[in-house]
């Protein structure tokens, strides 16, 4: 099928046979619900499609299905995903495996609908496992996928695969879709820890003193350390199945002999990928690494990538402010104690197009980086009137 | 409210101190806890006490389940609201013990059985840390200032007849206190993210149904007395009630007194005065 971003986002969710899906639109995640209420209206699937008047209903309502044994979905965008703040937290302690696509989008103000990390990147912090995709394909096999690590016993987490604002969301490029039947033999269905269930009932989600939180929240660390695990194994499984391969954590591009390496995400990547060939042809050893999860944090993937070479540039799409790119922050962190120059590049902030040569301009101060041993400055706002890069 | 009002009046005579509660369930009366240092030099420290030098009990009924004197020092005091004399009350061990009976100073002074403002009287006269005039000016700005003077005098006088009738002597030892088992499940017995069932531990049930077992009528201070010939079943103390702990007999209001806590709240709604709130005697 030739689809959209939102389309194999709807329709990954049809194929995974979702029981609920409580969703509200937002701009440009709107094409995600509405696809998916035609495929009721058509009676593709007797999925349960609840209409609420918020994004925060629509979290609520999702815990609440899956807590009771439901495989739930739903999808928002920037304001959407802010306003279900406190709800992302409760899914995730809870530990139910609810997969929501995220359209990343500009978080207000200034309004704007198109691409930027900083409504995804605040939420690092719920507990939910994060992965950004580079392409439509990518974004229907991570719904699945999504769900085959989420659920697995000892991961139990809710996922969060994104995709960049308009670049996906509204693009249409070929997408292979798996059968449901396909689906089904990847995919076993959901086996619930703790189900509400009135002949039987539990309390979920009720009041605990600090004697309780703290193994409760070490609970939570353990499971998405196991899931670093988990979701190579599904990868693996996944690639083996259905063709396609992600490669997990991270995905290298051309790093074999690579003298510097940019660290990319989402869309920038594919074009990073294309810089990457060129400059190869000039000679020039640069090489790719492509950050696909951001919880986990690939740690010990990209310190094994910066052991052997001499610079790292990092992406960011939306910015800490006062201190730098979210990605940049965490791969330093990563890298502490080796010692190689690391260059922060900020591009794209609010959907401005990432060009060819904006990604040329990373590649070349991190080379130059690696030339004098130091970077010039540590954080580089490309494409920024008035900013010298 | 008491500590931290025995805070301001020990800092208005030029000590440093700080003053924290610290929360269980939370319902007017409740067993709480609330900690106070005193000291010449800035308090930096900012844990819960676990050796105190002085423990106040608000909550006589609590001498019978929690051993109230543990970490007291060995030359501490314990100060007791309770109508008995101090060698009349029975602790793990005999330490000084001072008693005042604050409940009836304030149902007499203040028409509610509030007794915070009364053992801080007892406290001052107890410990001689703080005087009594500064306890005074102490209740004046933090009571007076929020309630009206009136209100604010009537609390300082309650203070001032809990220091002119404070007994001190030495209270028994020997009372065996079979320390309460609690659940405090490891990170790998925790059932994940906290949901649970009905689970047995070593500490007995918890979770769902567990309030079978776990009573908790005995946090009562007073008892409501539902007078069957007035009830006219209107069932509003029925609807007020916090624990549920009320059903309708007969069209009458029958309370279930191994949950009812005493909070009052069925005798202030009801409409027609059934009920009436008494001192329970145990
Ligand atoms: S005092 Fe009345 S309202 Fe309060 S718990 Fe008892 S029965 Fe319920
Ligand atoms: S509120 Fe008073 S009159 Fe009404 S049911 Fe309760 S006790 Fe009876």
């Amino acid at each position: 099928m030739v689809v959209t971003g939102d389309y194999s986002a709807a329709y990954g969710a049809l194929i995974c046979d979702v029981d609920v899906v409580a969703a509200y639109p937002i701009t440009p995640q709107t094409f995600i619900v509405e696809d998916f209420s035609e495929f009721v209206a058509d009676g593709l699937t007797d999925a349960e499609f609840v209409k609420v008047e918020s994004e925060h209903s629509a979290m609520s309502a999702c815990i609440a299905a899956q807590a009771a044994g439901a495989r739930t979905f739903t999808a928002t965008a920037s304001q959407g995903l802010a306003l279900m703040h406190e709800m992302l937290f409760v899914a995730a302690a809870l530990h139910l495996p609810i997969v929501m696509p995220v359209v990343n989008r500009t978080l207000a103000a200034p309004i704007g609908i198109w691409c930027e990390y900083n409504d995804t990147m605040p939420e690092r912090d719920t507990g939910w496992l994060q992965v950004y995709c580079e392409t439509n394909q990518e974004v229907l096999d991570m719904v699945i996928q999504s769900y085959k690590i989420g659920e697995h016993r000892d991961v139990m987490l809710p996922v969060m695969p994104s995709m960049d604002a308009f670049i996906l969301s509204h693009t249409v490029e070929p997408v292979h879709a798996p059968s449901t039947d396909e689906v089904a033999d990847f995919l076993p269905r959901y086996q619930p820890q703790a189900i509400l269930d009135t002949s039987n009932p539990m309390t979920i989600g009720s009041f605990a003193p600090p004697e309780y939180i703290q193994e409760i929240r070490y609970q939570s660390e353990v499971t998405m350390q196991k899931a670093r695990e988990v979701i190579q194994q599904v990868n693996d499984d996944f690639a083996q199945t259905f063709g396609r391969d992600y490669h997990g954590l991270i995905e290298e591009y051309r790093t074999d002999d690579a003298d510097v390496v940019l660290i990319t995400m989402g869309t920038v990547t594919g074009t990073a990928r294309e810089v990457v060939d060129d400059m190869r042809r000039e000679g020039k050893k640069v090489g790719l690494v492509k950050l696909r999860f951001f919880r986990p944090f690939p740690l010990q993937e990209l310190r094994r990538v910066a052991e052997n070479v001499e610079a790292m540039g990092v992406y960011d799409r939306a910015m800490s402010f006062g201190s730098g790119g979210p990605a940049f922050i965490e791969t330093r962190h990563a890298l502490y104690g080796l010692d190689i120059p690391v260059v922060n590049f900020l591009a794209g902030l609010g959907g401005r197009d990432v060009v060819k040569e904006d990604v040329r301009l990373m590649f070349e101060k991190t080379l130059k980086a690696a030339k004098e041993g130091r970077a010039e400055n540590e954080t580089v706002w490309i494409g920024t009137r008035g900013v010298k890069p | 409210m008491a500590a931290q009002t025995y805070a301001l009046a020990a800092v208005m005579e030029d000590n440093y101190a700080v003053s924290f509660p610290f929360f269980g369930a939370e319902r007017r009366g409740a067993p709480v806890m609330a900690f106070t240092r005193v000291d010449k030099d800035v308090i930096r420290i900012k844990t819960q006490i676990y050796e105190p030098d002085y423990v106040v009990v608000l909550d006589e009924t609590l001498l019978e389940t929690v051993d109230v004197l543990k970490g007291l020092k060995e030359d501490g005091m314990v100060v007791i609201n309770t109508a008995r004399r101090p060698d009349e009350v029975q602790l793990s061990r005999e330490v000084n013990c001072a008693t005042v009976d604050a409940t009836s100073i304030s149902l007499e002074l203040l028409g509610r059985p509030i007794t915070n403002t009364s053992m801080l009287g007892a406290l001052a006269r107890a410990t001689g840390e703080v005087s009594m005039e500064s306890i005074e000016r102490a209740i004046m700005e933090k009571f007076g200032g929020k309630l009206g003077t009136e209100a604010g005098e009537k609390n300082a006088r309650a203070a001032r007849k809990a220091y002119q009738d404070l007994q001190v002597g030495m209270c028994r030892g020997g009372k065996d206190f079979v320390p309460r088992k609690e659940w405090l499940p490891t990170v790998q017995e925790m059932p994940l993210g906290g949901s649970i069932g009905a689970l047995e531990t070593e500490a007995g049930l918890v979770g769902i149904g567990s309030f079978v077992r776990n009573k908790t009528g005995d946090w009562r201070t007073f008892i409501p007395h539902v007078d069957h010939d007035k009830c006219i079943g209107c069932r509003m103390c029925w609807f007020y009630c916090p624990e549920g702990c009320i059903t309708m007999e007969d069209q009458k209001a029958v309370i279930d007194f191994d949950y009812c806590k005493g909070c009052g709240i069925c005798a202030q709604e009801c409409p027609v005065d059934a009920i009436s709130m008494e001192r329970e005697r145990r």
